[in-house]
C-alpha cells in the first residue's frame, strides 16, 4: 500500500471517537432515509396488494331486510360481477364469568365456503364456523380475552344470554378497512341467527363490478343502476360505500402520513449533512499540518485532494454498512407497526430496491457534498501556512496601523466592562464558557442550526398533538353527553327521564333521533351519504363551532346545518342554499342554514331539530335513543353509570341495546390520532439526536482545538472540577441559545405541521394549539443533551496533563 | 599547625539535607519517559535545594532536561521515582493531578516562554482567573487585586484589553501580574525572555530581582548567559543531572559534558579553620575548588614573617599553575582563621588532559595563572627570586 493510502487508513483508525462522530452523522440521515423510504414503499405497495388479494366489494349497500331473490336481482345486474349479502348486526358479548362487555358487530354468511368477495383470511382454527359457533376476527382478541375452543357469552335484545364456542380466529382486511374506528367482528352462519334472536334474512350486499374495478366512475353507474332497481322494486337503501378494488380506503390518508415522515426524514438528512460538515471541517483544521508536511515533499493539490475524498468516502462507506441493514430492519418495522394498525398484511421481509439505492445516495453523496467545501480548501493551503503554525481562530484586523478586535469580539469585551463598571463580576471561568461559544462562529452556526431544527421540531410535534387532541375536544363538543343509550324499540320521553333521572349522579337526559340520507347530484345519483343528528334544538349537549349561517331553531322543516365537508362535494356551498337529498327514499329539497367544523369519517354529518324529526319519522315524544348527562364528566364515571344505567333499564324491562360511555369514541380517536404523534415524535427525537451528535461533535472538537488553553488553566489552578464546568457550561450556552431560537423556529413549524397533518387527517386545516409542556421538555431535554454532549470532551478535557497540552506548543 | 583535612563522598552523590528555608527540595528525582524506540531516562537522580528568596536560574541545553526538571517541581509533570518538596509540600505522594493544579494555583506562579495567556479574556480578567481559580481572596476583592498587580507591571492602562491587542512584552508582563496575583512564594519561569526584544527583557528580569528581593523565590530558565550573570545562582543541567554548581562557577568556559565529568570525578576534601592546604615547595597534585569557605594564600620571608597576598572565595580556584606550568608550590595556602573550607579537588592527570580537550578554558585558566603570577610578583618581597611555584601540593 502507498504511503498516502496508509495515511488514509491511520487517519480512520487512529482517533477512532472522531471516527465514530462522523459515521454515525452520516448513518442517522441514511438511517431515517432509509427507514422512511422503504417503509413507504412497503406499505403503498403491500397495503393495496393485501387489500385487493381479499376481493374487496366495490360497492356496499346497506339496507332494510332482504331476501335470496332480491340478491340474485342484484346479481343478475349489467355490470355487476359478484354479489354477496350478508346480515350485519352488533350484540354485546362478553367471556363467560367475566364482567366487561364488549360490542361485536356481528356478521352473518351464507356460506363461507362460497364466499368471493371481502374474503376472510384463517389465522387459527376452523375456517368456517358451524352451526352456533362463531369465528372472531383477530382485531377482536384486543377486546376478548379467549382462543379458539373458549367459550363467549351474547346478549340478545331481551336481555337473555347465549353461549357459542369460538370455532376460529380470521382477518378481515376489507370489512373495517375505512374505518378503524369500527367495532371489532365476529362471524356466524345464516343458520345461527335464529339462535341468536335474528331474523334469517340479509341487511348488507357487497358487490364487485364485472369491468375496471379501479375506476370510480364506474363503479359509481353500476352502484346507481342497481340502487335505482332496488329501490323501484320496494328495498330500502340505508346507507351506500364506493371502493376501489386496487386501493385501500385509507391509502391516501397514510401516504400523506408517510409523505411528512419523509419530510422530515429529508430534513434528518440535511441536518446530518450540516453535522459532517462541521466534524468535516474540524478534521481537515487538525490535519493542515499533515498537509503541509505532504506538499513540502512533493506531494500535489490534488493528491491532496484525493486522499481526503478517500477518507470522506471511506466514511460514508462504513456508515452505509451500518445504517443499510438497520434501515431495511427499521423500514419493515415501521410498515409492520402501521400494517397492524390498519389491519392489512405485508408481503414478507425484504430488501426494498428504491430505498437501497436512495440509502447508497445519501450515505456517499451528502458527505462528498459536505466535505467538499473543507477538502478544497485544506488541499488549497500553502506549505507555508501550513506548517507556520497561521492557523489561529483569533483573528485581529489591523486598521491604520492600530489592532483591532471584531465588533463582535468587542462588543462581548464591553458588555463584560460595563457590567463590571456597574459591580456585576461574572465568574471569569464563565466568561471562559460564553466567550468560547463563540469563537468558531461558523461551527457554532452549524451546531445551533441541527439543534435549533431538532428542537423545533420537537416543541411543533408537541404543539401539533394538542392541536390535534383540542381538535377532538372540539369534535366532542358535538358529544357531549357522558353516556349514550340506545334502545331496541322507541320509548317515551317521559318514560325514560323518569326512570334514568332516578339513577344517583344523572343531571339531564334527553332524546335523539337520526336520519340518513343521500345526497343527489342533478341526475339524481348519489354521490354522498350523510347522517343528520337530530337533538332538541335547544340542547345543551351540542357546542357547533359553526363557520357560516346560523344554528338550528325548533321551528325548522327541512332545514339542517351540515358539516364543512359538505363544499367538497358542493364546492362554494353557501348558508341559505338549497341541496337535493334522498330521505327513506323520498328525493327532498333540503336548505343548509349553516355549516360548521367537524371531521368527517363515514359520510357527512348534519344537524336537524328533534321536533322535526319526530314528526316525520311518527315518533312525537318517542325515541330509541337518549342523552344522559351525568354529574362528573370523566371517562371512568361515565362507564360506570352506562354499566348501571344499563343493569338498571334492563331490569326495568327496557330493551337496551348499548350503554356506553360518550367519550368511549373520542377516546377511540385520540388514541388513533397518538399513533401519528408517536411517528412524529420519533422522527423529532432522531433530529434531537442528529442535534445533540453535532453539539457533542462541537465540544469535542472544541475541546480539542483548545487543548493549550486548558493546559494553561489548569496550570494557574483550575482542578478537574472547574475544568469540566467550564466546558459543561459551554455547552449549555450552546443548548441554551438552540432553545431560544427554537421557541421562535416552533411557531411557523408547528404552524406548518399542524396543517400537513390536519389536512392528511381531517381534510380540513384547524385552529393551532400552543402548550408549554413541549417547551418545557424541550428545555429539560436540551439542557440534559447538552450537558451529556459535554461531560465526555469535559472529561477528556480534564484528563489531559499539562505536559501533553503544552506540548502542542 | 596541620589539620588534617576529612575527605568526602564524591560531589555527584552530595545534596544538601533540606533546611527549613528550603522552599524547593528534591530528593533522587528520576523521570523515564517510554517511546516507540525504548524507555529512556531524562532526569537521572536529581538533588537540589533552592532556599527562600533566592533568584536561580537553571540552564542547559536542548533536550538536556531543564524543561522536565521544571515540570517537576511545578507539578507539571511526575517524576518515576524520588521526592519534590515545594514549601514543605510534598507534591506528588497522595496528590491527584486535579489536587496538584489547586495546589499550584494558590502557591506557584509560572510564567511560560509563550505566555500563554487566554485568549478570550482581557488582561484583567486573565489575572483574576487564576484568584478565581485558586478561590483566592473574596470575589468582589478581586478586581481590585488583579488591577493592582496589573499596575506593579505597569499595565493599568491596558486592563481591558484583549491579549492579542498588546505588545508580546506586555503580554508577557500581564502573565508575571497573573502569576502574582494569588501571592505565591514561588515564581518559575520557563524561558520568560525567550520571545522578548532587550528591552523589554530587561524589564522583565528587574521584576524578577526586586521580587526576589522582596522575598520571593524565583526560578528561572533561560538560555541567555547574560541573565544568569544576574541571577544569585546558576544551576546547569546536562543530559539529566546537575553539574556540580562550584565546578559550573569555577570553570564557567567549560563545556557541559566536561563539567559533568568533573562534577563526577570530583572530591570533597574539608579543612578546619587554619589548617595548611598546600605547603611550600611541595608538588602539587590536584586541583583545588573552593565549594564553602575561603582560603589565604600565604608567602613567608626568611624571618618566617607571613603575609596574605591573596584570599581566594567559593568558586575560585587554585593549584592551576603548579598543574599548568609544572614545578613545586611557592606559597602555602590554607583555610582561613574564621572558619572551615570545603574543596572540591580533580586529579593532576584528570585536569590535564580535559585541558587538552578544552583549549578555551585552558587558555582562560592560562590567564587567571598569568594574572596571579603578576600579582604576586608585585606582591612578594623576593620577586627578583626565582619563581617556582605558587602553590604546594597538600597530602591526603
Amino acid at each position: 500500500m502507498k504511503p498516502r493510502w496508509r495515511k488514509v487508513l491511520h487517519d480512520l483508525i487512529d482517533n477512532i471517537g472522531r471516527t465514530l462522530l462522523v459515521v454515525f452523522s452520516i448513518a442517522v440521515g441514511v438511517f431515517s432515509i432509509g427507514v422512511i423510504a422503504g417503509a413507504y414503499q412497503i406499505i403503498s405497495n403491500d397495503m393495496s396488494v393485501s387489500y385487493s388479494a381479499n376481493n374487496p366489494s366495490n360497492i356496499e349497500f346497506r339496507m332494510t331486510n332482504f331476501d335470496e331473490n332480491v340478491l340474485t336481482s342484484i346479481h343478475n345486474q349489467r355490470g355487476v360481477k359478484d354479489a354477496e349479502g350478508r346480515r350485519v348486526f352488533n350484540m354485546r358479548v362478553r367471556v363467560p364469568g367475566t364482567e366487561k362487555w364488549t360490542t361485536l358487530d356481528m356478521v352473518a354468511f351464507e356460506s363461507f365456503e362460497k364466499n368471493a368477495i371481502n374474503l376472510l383470511t384463517p389465522i387459527e382454527g376452523a375456517v368456517e364456523p358451524g352451526k352456533r359457533q362463531v369465528l372472531l376476527e383477530k382485531g377482536a382478541l384486543d377486546h376478548l380475552d379467549v382462543g379458539v375452543g373458549g367459550l363467549l357469552e351474547f346478549q340478545l335484545p331481551d336481555g337473555s344470554t347465549k353461549t357459542m364456542p369460538v370455532a376460529g380466529i380470521v382477518q378481515d382486511t376489507a370489512a373495517g378497512a375505512a374505518d378503524f374506528l369500527a367495532s371489532p367482528f365476529g362471524y356466524i352462519t345464516m343458520d345461527t341467527l335464529q339462535y341468536m334472536g335474528q331474523p334469517k334474512l340479509y341487511n348488507r350486499v357487497y358487490i364487485t363490478v364485472a369491468d375496471d374495478g379501479d375506476d370510480i366512475l364506474h363503479i359509481r353507474e353500476v352502484g346507481g343502476v342497481v340502487k335505482d332497481k332496488l329501490e323501484k322494486s320496494g328495498n330500502v337503501i340505508l346507507r351506500t360505500r364506493f371502493s376501489l378494488t386496487h386501493e385501500h380506503p385509507l391509502a391516501s390518508t397514510v401516504n400523506a402520513i408517510l409523505g411528512i415522515l419523509l419530510a422530515l426524514g429529508i430534513l434528518i438528512v440535511f441536518l446530518s449533512s450540516s453535522l459532517i460538515a462541521n466534524t468535516l471541517n474540524a478534521l481537515l483544521n487538525q490535519h493542515l499540518r499533515h498537509i503541509g508536511v505532504i506538499k513540502l515533499v512533493g506531494g500535489q493539490r490534488k493528491q491532496v485532494f484525493r486522499m481526503y475524498i478517500t477518507l470522506i468516502m471511506a466514511f460514508g462507506v462504513i456508515a452505509l454498512a451500518i445504517a443499510v441493514p438497520f434501515g431495511g430492519i427499521g423500514a419493515y418495522a415501521l410498515a409492520e407497526f402501521i400494517a397492524v394498525k390498519l389491519n392489512f398484511n405485508l408481503l414478507g421481509y425484504r430488501i426494498v430496491p428504491m430505498a437501497f439505492f436512495v440509502q447508497i445516495a445519501v450515505g456517499l453523496f451528502v458527505p462528498l457534498v459536505a466535505g467538499l467545501a473543507p477538502v478544497i480548501n485544506g488541499s488549497r493551503i500553502t506549505v507555508l501556512r501550513a506548517l507556520s503554525g497561521d492557523l489561529a481562530e483569533e483573528k485581529v484586523q489591523i486598521k491604520d496601523g492600530e489592532k483591532r478586535l471584531s465588533w463582535f469580539d468587542w462588543m462581548q469585551v464591553k458588555v463584560t466592562h460595563l457590567l463590571a463598571l456597574r459591580g456585576i463580576h461574572i465568574p471569569r471561568p464563565f466568561v471562559i464558557s460564553l466567550r468560547n461559544t463563540f469563537r468558531r462562529k461558523s461551527r457554532l452556526m452549524l451546531t445551533l442550526f441541527t439543534l435549533t431544527m431538532g428542537g423545533a421540531i420537537f416543541i411543533s410535534v408537541f404543539n401539533v398533538r394538542v392541536t390535534l387532541h383540542d381538535y377532538i375536544n372540539q369534535i366532542g363538543k358535538y358529544f357531549r353527553a357522558d353516556v349514550t343509550l340506545d334502545f331496541d324499540q322507541p320509548y317515551r320521553l317521559r318514560e325514560i327521564e323518569n326512570a334514568v333521572m332516578s339513577v344517583d349522579g344523572v343531571t339531564h337526559v334527553e332524546g335523539w333521533q337520526f336520519l340518513s340520507g343521500e345526497l343527489l347530484d342533478d341526475h339524481e345519483n348519489v354521490i354522498e351519504n350523510i347522517t343528520l343528528l337530530s337533538p332538541p334544538a335547544d340542547s345543551t349537549l351540542v357546542q357547533p363551532i359553526l363557520i357560516e349561517g346560523r344554528w338550528m331553531r325548533p321551528d325548522d322543516v327541512r332545514k339542517m346545518a351540515v358539516s364543512e365537508g359538505l363544499r367538497k362535494t358542493y364546492p362554494g356551498l353557501k348558508a341559505g342554499d338549497y341541496i337535493k337529498m334522498r330521505v327513506d327514499g323520498r328525493d327532498e329539497i333540503w336548505q343548509v342554514i349553516g355549516l360548521f367544523k367537524f371531521v368527517d369519517q363515514e359520510g357527512l354529518l348534519g344537524y336537524t331539530p328533534f321536533e322535526y324529526v319526530s314528526e316525520m319519522n311518527n315518533l312525537a315524544n318517542r325515541s330509541f335513543s337518549y342523552r344522559v348527562v351525568t354529574e362528573s364528566h370523566e371517562r371512568a364515571y361515565q362507564d360506570a353509570k352506562a354499566e348501571e344505567l344499563d343493569k338498571y333499564l334492563r331490569d326495568k324491562g327496557f330493551k337496551v341495546r348499548v350503554a356506553q360511555a360518550g367519550s368511549a369514541s373520542l377516546d377511540t380517536a385520540v388514541e388513533s390520532l397518538d399513533i401519528l404523534v408517536v411517528f412524529l415524535l420519533i422522527m423529532a427525537i432522531l433530529t434531537a439526536i442528529v442535534g445533540s451528535m453535532g453539539l457533542a461533535g462541537t465540544m469535542g472538537m472544541n475541546v480539542l482545538e483548545r487543548t493549550r488553553e486548558i493546559g494553561i488553566t489548569r496550570a494557574i489552578g483550575a482542578d478537574d472540577r472547574a475544568r469540566i464546568r467550564t466546558v459543561i457550561a459551554e455547552g449549555v450556552v450552546i443548548g441554551l441559545i438552540s432553545f431560544a431560537l427554537a421557541i421562535v423556529l416552533s411557531v411557523p413549524f408547528t404552524y406548518g405541521l399542524s396543517y400537513i397533518v390536519s389536512s392528511a387527517v381531517f381534510q380540513t386545516p384547524i385552529a393551532v394549539v400552543f402548550t408549554y409542556l413541549g417547551y418545557a421538555i424541550w428545555l429539560g431535554l436540551v439542557l440534559a443533551l447538552s450537558t451529556v454532549a459535554s461531560i465526555l470532551p469535559a472529561r477528556n478535557a480534564a484528563r489531559l496533563t499539562i505536559r501533553e497540552v503544552l506540548a502542542y506548543e | 599547625m596541620k589539620t588534617r583535612q576529612t575527605k568526602r563522598k564524591s560531589v555527584a552523590d552530595i545534596h544538601e539535607m533540606s533546611t527549613p528555608d528550603a522552599m524547593i527540595d528534591m530528593h533522587g528525582v528520576v523521570k523515564k519517559f517510554k517511546n516507540a524506540a525504548g524507555e529512556f531516562t531524562v532526569l537521572k537522580g536529581i538533588d537540589l535545594t533552592i532556599n527562600r528568596g533566592e533568584f536561580v536560574s537553571i540552564v542547559g541545553k536542548s533536550g538536556s532536561g531543564k524543561s522536565t526538571l521544571l515540570n517537576m517541581i511545578t507539578g507539571i509533570d511526575h517524576p518515576t521515582e524520588g521526592r519534590v518538596v515545594i514549601g514543605g509540600t510534598d507534591i506528588y505522594t497522595n496528590v491527584t493531578e486535579s489536587q496538584r493544579s489547586k495546589w499550584r494555583g494558590r502557591n506557584l506562579g509560572i510564567v511560560f516562554q509563550f505566555f500563554q495567556l487566554l485568549p478570550m479574556l482581557t488582561l484583567l480578567e486573565n489575572v483574576m482567573l487564576s484568584m478565581d481559580y485558586a478561590d483566592m481572596y473574596d470575589f468582589d476583592e478581586r478586581p481590585a487585586r488583579a488591577m493592582e498587580m496589573l499596575k506593579l507591571v505597569g499595565l493599568e492602562k491596558f486592563a481591558n484589553k484583549l491579549p492579542a491587542l498588546v505588545s508580546t512584552g506586555q503580554q508577557q508582563l500581564a502573565a508575571i501580574a497573573r502569576a502574582l496575583a494569588c501571592d505565591p512564594p514561588l515564581l518559575v519561569a520557563d524561558e520568560p525572555t525567550g520571545n522578548l526584544d532587550t528591552k523589554s527583557a530587561n524589564t522583565i528580569i528587574d521584576l524578577f530581582e526586586n521580587l526576589a528581593r522582596s522575598g520571593k523565590t524565583v526560578l528561572m530558565v533561560t538560555h541567555d548567559p547574560s541573565l544568569t550573570s544576574r541571577t544569585t545562582r546558576n544551576i546547569i543541567i546536562a543530559d539529566g543531572e546537575l553539574i556540580n554548581e562550584t565546578i559550573a562557577k569555577a570553570l564557567p568556559w567549560l563545556r557541559h559534558r566536561h563539567m559533568m565529568e568533573f562534577t563526577k570525578l570530583a572530591e570533597e576534601w574539608v579543612y578546619e579553620p587554619k589548617a595548611t592546604i598546600i605547603s611550600r615547595d611541595e608538588h602539587v597534585e590536584y586541583f583545588f575548588m573552593i565549594r564553602k569557605g575561603e582560603v589565604e594564600v600565604v608567602l613567608q620571608d626568611r624571618k618566617q614573617n607571613e603575609t596574605v597576598i591573596s584570599r581566594l572565595k567559593p568558586g575560585e580556584f587554585f593549584g592551576d599553575i603548579e598543574l599548568m606550568r609544572g614545578g613545586k608550590s611557592i606559597a602555602n595556602v590554607r583555610a582561613a582563621a574564621d572558619a572551615p573550607v570545603e574543596l572540591l579537588t580533580i586529579k593532576r592527570e584528570d585536569f590535564k588532559r580535559v585541558m587538552d580537550q578544552s583549549p578555551l578554558t585552558a587558555e582562560a585558566v592560562g590567564k587567571i595563572v598569568q594574572q596571579r603570577l603578576d600579582e604576586h610578583r608585585a606582591a612578594d618581597s623576593r620577586a627578583n627570586r626565582p619563581f617556582f611555584s605558587l602553590f604546594r601540593r597538600k597530602q591526603s
